[in-house]
C-alpha cells in the first residue's frame, strides 16, 4: 500500500459559472435580454413579471422559464399570457442552475426572443451561488416578510443588480417602514437601482416596465 | 438545501479521480470553502458519508478549509476581510485559520458559517475605508487534493508511464 496526496483544484462552483457563460453566449449570439428574478415564496415574483409581461408583449417577443419545485402553477400563469413557457422543475433542489437553464433554453426559440424571463424558485439562499448566464439579476422581496428580511439574507442582495420592494401598499397594516428596508439594501450595495412597488399602484409597475424596457432598448 | 447536489459532484470528481490514479481507498478529501457560499460544511459532509458508502471513499476524512472573503474597493484596497469590521491581518483569532487544518479544528469555523454568516456578510465592508465594497472571491467551492492508497504494482505501473 502506497499514500498519495493528490492535487484535484476542482471548483465546483466554477463548473456551474463556466455553463452559465455558455448559456450568455447563446443569449447574445440571439441578442436576447435575460433577466433572474430572485426572492422568496409570496414576495409577488409572479405577479411582477405577469405585469411586465403585460406591457411588454406587443412591442418585444418575450420567453419565461418559470423555475418551481415540482408544480407548473406560474407556468399555467404565464402561458394565460400567451407566452411561450417552459416550467423548469428542479425536483428536488432550492434554486436553478445553469445546466437546468441551459436545457430549457433548448425548449426556447431564442432567435425569436428579445426578452426572457427567468422566475427562480421562491428561496433568497440558494439561488445567490448559482449564476444562470443571465444579464440582469433581480431580487424582489415584499414588506410582508418583515423589515428585517434584508439583514437576514445580505449575500442576495449585496450580488443582486436591481432590487425590488414589493407590496408596499400593505407597509403599513404589517408595520413595517419601506424606508428602512431601502436603507438596508443601500447598505450592503450602494450603487443597485432600487424599485417600490405594488400591483395596486400602476405608476410603481410603469416604473418596474420601464426598467426592463431601458435594459431592452440598450441591447 | 443544495449539499446534497453538490456533494454528488464532489464524490463524482472525487471518484473520478481517484480511479485515474489507479486508487484502492480514497482516506481523505479535502475542500477549500469560501465563507460566503451558502454551503453548509456539516451537512455537506453527511452528504458525501452518505454517498460514499459501499464505494472506495467509504469513511474517508472529509476536510474543509475555509477561505476568507476578498474584496476590491474604489479606495482602492484589494485583498482578504479577515474579520468583517477590523482592519485585515488585525484580528489575532483569525490567523492561522484554514490551511491544512483538520476537521475537528475547524469546529468554529463551521459554527461561524451557521450562526453568524449573515452578521458576517451584513458587516463586510472595507477593512481600509468601510465602505461597502466588491466581493471578489469567498465564493469558491474547491475539491483541494484527496488522500489516496495505491496498491504498490499499480504504483510501479503509474511510474512507468513517466
Amino acid at each position: 500500500m502506497l499514500m498519495h496526496v493528490i492535487n484535484v483544484g476542482h471548483d465546483v462552483f466554477a463548473a456551474n459559472d463556466k455553463l452559465a457563460e455558455k448559456n450568455r453566449k447563446s443569449l447574445d449570439k440571439h441578442g436576447v435580454l435575460a433577466v433572474n428574478i430572485m426572492g422568496a415564496i409570496g414576495s409577488g415574483k409572479t405577479t411582477l413579471i405577469e405585469e411586465a409581461i403585460k406591457a411588454l408583449k406587443d412591442k418585444y417577443r418575450i420567453a419565461v422559464i418559470a423555475g418551481d419545485v415540482i408544480a407548473e402553477m406560474d407556468a399555467s400563469r404565464f402561458r394565460k399570457l400567451e407566452v411561450p413557457t417552459v416550467p423548469a422543475n428542479t425536483g428536488k433542489e432550492c434554486h436553478l442552475d445553469a445546466k437546468i437553464v441551459e436545457k430549457a433554453l433548448k425548449e426556447i426559440d431564442l432567435k425569436n426572443t428579445d426578452l426572457l424571463i427567468i422566475e427562480n424558485v421562491g428561496n433568497l439562499i440558494c439561488p445567490v451561488d448559482f449564476k444562470l448566464g443571465e444579464h440582469l439579476r433581480i431580487v424582489a422581496v415584499s414588506v410582508t416578510e418583515g423589515d428585517d428580511i434584508i439583514l437576514k439574507h445580505p449575500m442576495i442582495f449585496k450580488t443582486a443588480e436591481l432590487a425590488i420592494i414589493n407590496k408596499i401598499d400593505l407597509a403599513a397594516a404589517v408595520d413595517v417602514d419601506p424606508e428602512k428596508m431601502v436603507s438596508d439594501i443601500q447598505a450592503l450595495n450602494p450603487e443597485v437601482p432600487i424599485l417600490l412597488t405594488s400591483k395596486h399602484s400602476r405608476e410603481s409597475l410603469d416604473l418596474w416596465v420601464a426598467t426592463l424596457e431601458a435594459g431592452l432598448e440598450s441591447r | 438545501m443544495h449539499e446534497y447536489s453538490i456533494a454528488c459532484e464532489i464524490y463524482e470528481q472525487v471518484i473520478a479521480t481517484a480511479r485515474a490514479h489507479g486508487a484502492s481507498e480514497v482516506r481523505a478529501v479535502t475542500l477549500q470553502m469560501g465563507r460566503l457560499t451558502h454551503t453548509n460544511p456539516e451537512q455537506l459532509k453527511f452528504c458525501f458519508d452518505v454517498l460514499a458508502e459501499g464505494s472506495i471513499a467509504k469513511g474517508a476524512e472529509f476536510l474543509v478549509e475555509m477561505i476568507p472573503p476578498n474584496v476590491e474597493c474604489e479606495c482602492g484596497y484589494r485583498g482578504t476581510v479577515d474579520t468583517p469590521g477590523k482592519p485585515a491581518g488585525k484580528s489575532e483569532e483569525d490567523r492561522g485559520e484554514g490551511g491544512g487544518k483538520s476537521g475537528s479544528e475547524n469546529g468554529n469555523e463551521t459554527g461561524l458559517h451557521q450562526s453568524e454568516l449573515l452578521e458576517y456578510v451584513a458587516a463586510l465592508n472595507c477593512p481600509a475605508c468601510g465602505r461597502a465594497a466588491r466581493i471578489t472571491g469567498g465564493q469558491e467551492l474547491i475539491i483541494k487534493t484527496i488522500d489516496i492508497e495505491t496498491e504498490a504494482e499499480t504504483e510501479a505501473e503509474t511510474d512507468n508511464k513517466f
